[in-house]
């Protein structure tokens, strides 16, 4: 048998629902093992305030925020290759969104809880939120990091519609797999999908909607993210460069991102015949271009800095490069700005191996990017009797562990409960049993 | 739920509903308080109203002034007193008067031995040893501080009667200057040096604006030298001294002669002076064999700037000051008596170094008297020893075994108020009340005396020196003098006695010294005995018939002063002083220098005198060495490296800072760390660099000499514990601290339009500025107020006592080393010290940097949760409440003012009952800034509506703890927006500048450029378009019209 039938599809897609190998056991426990330091250390964080963390006045934000924006930028393509690619009519998204769009929810979940984490009195977190009460109190429209709270939160809500919009058809394959108390949730889930005609129709105007709705979210979300830099006037962070540079670099990361979870997905399930290496192609000249436009956005703010003869800003352009952290910056432009450059040679973007290290190397790159912005400008601001070097302790690194323990946590529980791949869509791209050469051509 | 009856149901959702409304409410972070009613209120504490006390500071030997404001019993702050004429504000080491009264570590009654003792057993133990040792034919003998007024009337008294062996020693004491006032002048007081009216100050090492005596009232004289309203002149300092000190960093013109060298610069430049004016008075003769190609080969300093220097002295008035700590050498007291010759030739005697408010600190004894009287103990010859407020383990070299003479000592009793060094072994502790607690007076100042009365109820179980010296009195004077008659009051005296009455600063209308009688020790008191001695002694001064008036007022003044005039005194020296020169070696001399805050290291269990960052290296809470720059690359020194001190007496591994103000001959080390047992905040910290002395000493005058030892520098093992407070040396390129120079500061004087302050600024639209429009947002309302500051930075020199004042007042946690190494500091002023210049031209900028409370405030925009915002009244006001702790306030704020609790910062017990309760503290998790004292413009806005008015100018001035501090008054605080107010007219000086002004912040607070003479003068700010455009002051306009 050559290729994939429509009941191998359902067979292979849904395999990793049933059995759990050794494998997938071993990735759970570690994933929740960071997850439960990094809970030991918010805790001994949230006990004894934030002084447990490196901060080092004038350098407030730290670790948190970087990583943080860092979630917040892997969870862009995922929306970016359901929705932008689906109403591009981009065929090859259908082996791999299902997963980018998982990936963008629980990156979004990951990135919410750090407003939270970073706060000094976490325990008034909700002090953000427009709520009505009593004391007449309420939040300043004008503040970076109030848009932030409804940009988040609005983008959160749209993509887990349009996720679970998507699975519906899905969903009904699995509960037609399964027995039981299983098959009455997943019948819940998937809303009374039988595959009519009539329920086709809506379905696909209703995910057409969705993706239109959710396409300019891609754009604001990072945009207003940016903002939250963009509207200080911290040298280093006051430019109007920002959120196209953020919403590339998002994109750039999110490809990645995506590259590396769905590289060991496909081998450890042996999802080949569903996601090929022509799919990871094409996500990296996703990132080729990205990263093209990541450059040039570096260079625009040397360029800037030096020809604006602002001394401050300059003066911290310059502090990247040959300041303390000269090592931040030199991770960040090799991991963005070269790494990603041998992916122009056929050979190399099609490595299994080259696609994995060189993705790893982007996610490193772009959290050091996000570093290097936060830490170097509040290192070296406007008075020069504020000039430090802003070294994270193990708290910090053991929270932002403990984010990747969660996201990876929920990323794992969902390739063992929903299914990996889009069923459906994955169907419609196959060749349809009983039809012969002519008559899909002239389809 | 089908059984659940109506009534289970009711139950239910009440144990529910209450369970809800307790989890709600219950915070664990808030602390549960009782209100508990006063029982038995005193008739003048009223609740919540502040009372205050003029008093007198005990910090150190100077006794200035002081106000202590005092909340429902419990002092809690103190300032400078305004009418007492011995200050103008108070420096970091009298705010620690506070702290040391609330120190945890502070002795809670008498000890013997380390155990607790009753006072009656302690007292009868000290009698009985007295009566012994006077039996045995052993001394009875005092070590103790400078004791002025009643103390050291009751201590004549007390030591004719006992026969008290009695030195006086003050580890930053003036010995030295006062062999030379008696050689020079043939008095035993210190002459006044008058800087007010001087237009060249010429230092041979004064530390005047920091720790030497009277230093506040030279501060005061020193800001209106400097001050360019005053005459078309600005004061040009010239400091010849071996490194730029707290006070040096001031000079224009810093010259350090090669070490050894200092006396015979000081001696070329009196003969250069005296040709220069063609002296020919009796002392001409004493620089005819003076060689000045000489001293011009060995200081290193060149003919030309010798001479150009001696022409600015000749420039009438000036004033040449003598040596202090810095040039505490062997020829110490050689180098001041050239001074005084170099005023004598330059006419300054009797115009700017006068008597008639001179410095009289009682009985002085040299360092040779201690070693003396230590080598007696030693020798088994001291029965009792009284140890009077010093510190002998600690300050003396340790060749002097201070230890094991103590040991030898049948009996040693401490005067003190906490642990120190030198209370070891079997000594009794007598515990004071400090300066808050205890009765005393000073007359330190010809004139000014100054009454210390009690300010709150003693925390502990203490009695004051007085008190103790009365009761030892009663029992021991009767048998011991009852046969002798009344002796005169300085007969006992170890060192020449000073006769009150010799002193031409009290008028004729002075009465003879009233013997003293046997009737002082009736007195019920001290309190008492200080009482009748004003009444004896004082009151007549006055002139008044009341003498309970005459009290009451004393009290209400804190003390009673009396004019003075500048009195003349003839210089009768008649053999030019001999200069021996420091031991000469290829090794750079060492320079041991006091620390501004822990001065003699008698402040180092003070918290806060511990945190505060040195105003040159901004190091905290350890010692160091400061080294040349060159000498630390020769050495290959790493930023966190130890370095090595080696002399001949020692050796000690400090961290080390490389100064730009430290010639590569000279090391020099902070004194006041480097205890063995001083608390739980001084002990164990950095190191004692009197270990480095060999116990040279000055032979004329017996000082220790703390400069001069030849030191090796080398690089030591392990990491440093050093931290700087300020990021960078200098400000690189920036214009944070602007200069202007001299010439264009006198030739546009205050009041004249226009800014002269030269500022990098980028131009706004031509279009947009031609039709009004420089902001998106409106100006904020300020109806009747707009409170704002001006800091005048050409008088400031970083002494801190406005960080300090600032602390005490808002309640500002201190930190401890750990977290002051990861710049926490919670200090809301944080002194910017900005190292511009080398060489000759230091040009060191202090300026503190606090909450600039702009109207277009970059923090209140980024706020998510409006807990900070822009008031009616011009302030940024933060909700401590409100705030969830984002940081996002901070890190937009271009001038780093907000401070963060990155945890719940603890008060230890006893030192929380100095909090202010009018400002409440803070937990972790919330921002924090300067509120500009907002409790105070409260309190102040409160009372005048009561009677219909605004604030006025002159309530206003001094409001801010800040501004009450500053001893040279550079920080005027007031409302801006009354254009006839000191604070708006400061505004508009051609000096002003408003910091980082371009970034439209418009800050309600102004800075007015430091006048720098135009040979030093580096060029401000790099950028395009210097243009003198002061862009903060244009907006400020329109907000006021």
């Amino acid at each position: 048998m050559k290729g994939p039938t429509y009941s191998s599809v359902n067979r292979d897609v849904l395999a990793p629902l049933f059995t759990p190998n050794a494998a997938y056991m071993g990735a759970l426990t570690a994933a929740l093992a960071a997850l439960a330091w990094g809970g030991y250390c918010w805790a001994q964080q949230l006990v004894h305030g934030l002084g447990v963390a490196g901060y080092r006045p004038p350098v407030f934000w730290g670790v948190y925020i970087t990583t943080f924006v860092f979630w917040v930028g892997i969870g862009h393509a995922g929306t970016l290759i359901s929705a932008v690619l689906f109403l591009t009519r981009s065929r090859w998204r259908t082996g791999i969104y299902r997963a980018a769009e998982a990936m963008t929810i629980f990156a979004v979940m990951t990135a919410a809880l750090f407003p939270a984490i970073h706060v000094g009195r976490a325990w008034y977190a909700y002090f953000l939120f427009p709520y009505p009460n009593q004391r007449q109190l309420w939040v300043n429209f004008k503040s970076p990091l109030m848009w932030d709270v409804f940009a988040v939160s609005t983008y959160f809500t749209v993509s887990t519609v349009f996720f679970f919009i998507g699975l519906v058809p899905d969903m009904a394959a699995v509960r037609d797999s399964t027995r039981g108390y299983t098959q009455k949730l997943y019948a819940v889930m998937c809303l009374g999908w039988r595959g009519t005609d009539r329920q086709w129709r809506h379905y696909m105007a209703a995910y057409g909607f969705f993706a239109a709705l959710a396409t300019p979210l891609v754009l604001s979300v990072h945009s207003v993210v940016s903002w939250d830099f963009a509207m200080a006037q911290t040298p280093g962070w006051h430019s109007t460069i920002f959120p196209p540079y953020f919403v590339a670099g998002a994109i750039f990361s999110g490809c990645a991102m995506v590259i590396t979870l769905m590289l060991p997905l496909t081998k450890i399930f042996k999802l080949e015949d569903y996601i090929h290496v022509w799919h990871f192609e094409h996500l990296a000249k996703l990132c080729l271009f990205t990263g093209g436009i990541l450059t040039y956005a570096y260079g625009t703010e040397y360029f800037i800095a030096w020809y604006s003869d602002n001394i401050y800003e300059w003066g911290t352009f310059v502090d990247r490069v040959v300041g303390n952290y000269w090592w931040v910056f030199a991770t960040m432009v090799f991991c963005n700005c070269l790494a990603p450059l041998p992916w122009y040679f056929k050979k190399v973007r099609t490595s299994y191996l080259w696609l994995f290290v060189i993705s790893i190397l982007i996610n490193v790159g772009m959290w050091f990017e996000r570093y290097n912005i936060i830490a170097s400008s509040l290192s070296h601001s406007f008075d020069p009797a504020g000039w430090v070097y802003y070294v994270p302790t193990y708290i910090e690194w053991g929270i932002m562990l403990g984010s990747f323990g969660w996201f990876f946590t929920w990323f794992l529980l969902f390739v063992k409960i929903m299914p990996s791949v889009a069923i459906a869509e994955v169907k419609e791209m196959m060749r349809p049993p009983l039809k012969s050469d002519e008559e899909v051509a002239a389809k | 739920m089908a059984t659940m009856n109506r009534r289970d149901f009711l139950r239910n959702s009440a144990i529910a509903s209450s369970a809800t409304a307790v989890a709600c409410t219950w915070d664990p972070k808030v602390p549960v308080e009782n209100v508990l009613p006063y029982v038995h209120q005193d008739d003048d504490v009223l609740p919540g109203v502040a009372q205050y006390f003029a008093t007198t500071c005990t910090a150190c030997a100077s006794a200035c002034g002081m106000v202590v404001r005092v909340k429902e019993g419990r002092a809690i702050h103190v300032s400078g007193n305004p009418d007492n004429p011995s200050a103008v504000g108070l420096c970091t080491r009298g705010h620690m008067v506070l702290t040391e009264t609330y120190n945890p570590d502070r002795f809670a009654g008498p000890l013997k031995a380390g155990q607790p003792a009753t006072w009656d057993d302690t007292l009868a133990g000290l009698q009985q040893a007295v009566t012994q040792a006077r039996t045995d034919g052993k001394a009875v003998a005092w070590l103790g501080q400078y004791r002025t007024g009643s103390l050291r009337r009751l201590l004549d008294e007390l030591g004719a009667g006992i026969g008290l062996r009695r030195v006086h020693w003050d580890a930053l004491g003036v010995e030295t200057l006062l062999a030379a006032s008696r050689i020079a002048f043939n008095k035993d007081v210190l002459p006044t040096y008058d800087l007010a009216e001087a237009r060249t100050i010429v230092s041979f090492g004064m530390d005047f604006l920091s720790t030497s005596v009277d230093a506040m009232h030279m501060i005061d004289g020193w800001s209106k030298a400097r001050d360019p309203k005053q005459g078309a002149f600005v004061a040009r300092y010239v400091a010849f001294e071996p490194r730029v000190s707290v006070t040096s960093s001031q000079a224009d013109n810093f010259l350090p002669p090669t070490p050894g060298t200092e006396a015979l610069v000081a001696m070329a430049l009196a003969r250069i002076v005296h040709d220069k004016v063609k002296y020919s008075g009796p002392a001409s003769a004493l620089v005819s064999g003076v060689d000045v190609a000489a001293a011009v080969q060995a200081s290193g300093i060149s003919q030309e700037k010798l001479e150009q220097v001696a022409g600015w002295i000749t420039e009438q008035p000036s004033v040449v000051l003598p040596g202090g700590h810095a040039n505490a050498s062997v020829d110490g007291t050689a180098l001041a008596v050239a001074t005084l010759l170099i005023n004598e030739y330059a006419g300054n005697i009797g115009r700017s170094v006068v008597f008639g408010r001179e410095l009289d600190l009682g009985p002085v004894n040299s360092y040779a008297d201690v070693k003396a009287l230590l080598e007696d103990a030693r020798a088994g010859r001291v029965g009792v020893l009284f140890v009077d407020g010093v510190n002998p383990v600690y300050n003396l070299p340790i060749g002097d075994n201070v230890a094991e003479a103590l040991a030898a000592v049948g009996t040693v009793a401490h005067f003190a108020s906490g642990p120190n060094d030198s209370i070891v072994g079997a000594a009794i502790v007598l515990p004071t009340g400090g300066g808050l607690e205890d009765w005393g007076d000073a007359e330190v100042i010809a004139g000014l005396h100054s009454m210390q009365q009690p300010t709150m109820n003693p925390a502990q179980d203490t009695r004051s020196v007085g008190d103790v010296l009365l009761a030892l009195g009663k029992v021991l004077v009767p048998a011991a003098a009852a046969a002798t008659e009344v002796p005169a009051p300085a007969a006992t005296e170890a060192a020449p006695a000073l006769a009150d009455g010799a002193s031409p600063a009290v008028p004729a209308a002075a009465p003879a010294v009233v013997a003293p009688t046997r009737a002082g020790f009736d007195a019920a008191d001290f309190g008492a005995y200080v009482k009748a001695r004003w009444e004896r002694e004082i009151f007549p001064l006055s002139g008044a018939t009341d003498f309970t008036r005459f009290w009451v007022e004393t009290l209400q003044r804190g003390g009673f002063f009396q004019d003075a005039t500048k009195v003349r005194a003839d210089l009768v020296l008649t053999t030019a002083p001999a200069i021996a020169g420091i031991a000469a070696g290829t090794e750079p001399a060492l320079v041991i220098f006091p620390s501004p805050h822990l001065g003699d290291g008698r402040h180092a269990n003070q918290p806060w005198a511990q945190e505060l960052p040195d105003p040159l290296s901004t190091y905290s809470w350890t010692s160091w060495v400061e080294i040349a720059p060159a000498t630390a690359k020769k050495l290959g020194l790493g930023e966190s490296d130890k370095v090595k001190i080696k002399t001949d007496a020692g050796e000690i591994e400090v961290g080390y800072f490389a100064s730009p103000g430290v010639p590569e001959n000279v090391v020099a080390v902070n004194l006041g760390n480097g205890h063995e047992q001083m608390g739980r905040y001084g002990t164990g910290r950095g190191a004692n660099p009197v270990r480095l002395l060999v116990s040279a000493t000055d032979p004329v005058s017996g000082a220790l000499a703390y400069y001069g030892t030849r030191a090796t520098v080398s690089r030591a093992a392990g990491a440093s514990d050093v931290f700087a407070a300020v990021g960078n040396i200098d400000q690189d390129g920036r214009p944070i601290a602007n200069t202007v120079t001299v010439d264009e500061a006198v030739a546009k004087l205050e009041g004249e339009a226009g800014s002269i302050v030269h500022l990098h600024s980028i131009p706004l639209d031509e279009r947009l500025v031609s039709q009004g429009i420089t902001d998106m947002y409106p100006e904020p309302q300020h109806p009747t107020y707009r409170f704002g500051m001006a800091i005048d930075t050409n008088v400031c020199n970083g002494c801190m006592a406005c960080v300090v004042a600032c602390n005490l007042e808002n309640n500002i946690p201190f930190i401890g080393p750990d977290q002051t190494r990861k710049s926490r500091f919670m200090s809301w002023i944080r002194m910017d010290r900005f190292w511009e210049g080398e060489g000759e031209h230091q040009d060191v900028r202090h300026m503190p940097s606090l909450c600039q409370h702009c109207a277009h405030a970059p923090c209140e925009g980024v706020c998510p949760v409006l807990a900070t915002y822009h008031n009616l009244d011009g302030l940024n006001a933060m909700i401590y409440n409100r705030c969830v702790g984002t940081r996002y306030c901070a890190n937009n704020c271009p001038y780093t003012a907000r401070r963060f609790n990155f945890h719940t910062w603890q008060w230890p017990e006893s030192m929380h009952l100095m909090l202010n309760p009018d400002v409440s503290t803070r937990e972790m998790g919330v921002m924090e800034k300067c509120t500009f004292c907002v409790q105070r413009i409260r309190a102040a806005k409160d009372s005048w509506r009561d009677v219909g008015q605004t604030v006025p100018d002159q309530a206003l001035q001094k409001l801010t703890a800040c501004a009450s501090a500053c001893p040279s008054g550079a920080i005027t605080f007031g409302n801006a927006k009354d254009a006839e107010s000191t604070v708006a007219k400061k505004w508009e000086s051609p000096r002003a500048y408003t910091l980082l002004g371009e970034l439209n912040t418009k800050p309600g607070i102004r800075y007015l450029a430091r006048a720098r003479f135009s040979d030093g003068a580096v060029s401000d700010a790099g950028g395009h378009g210097s243009a003198p455009a002061n862009h903060g002051a244009a907006p400020a306009h329109h907000e006021e019209g």
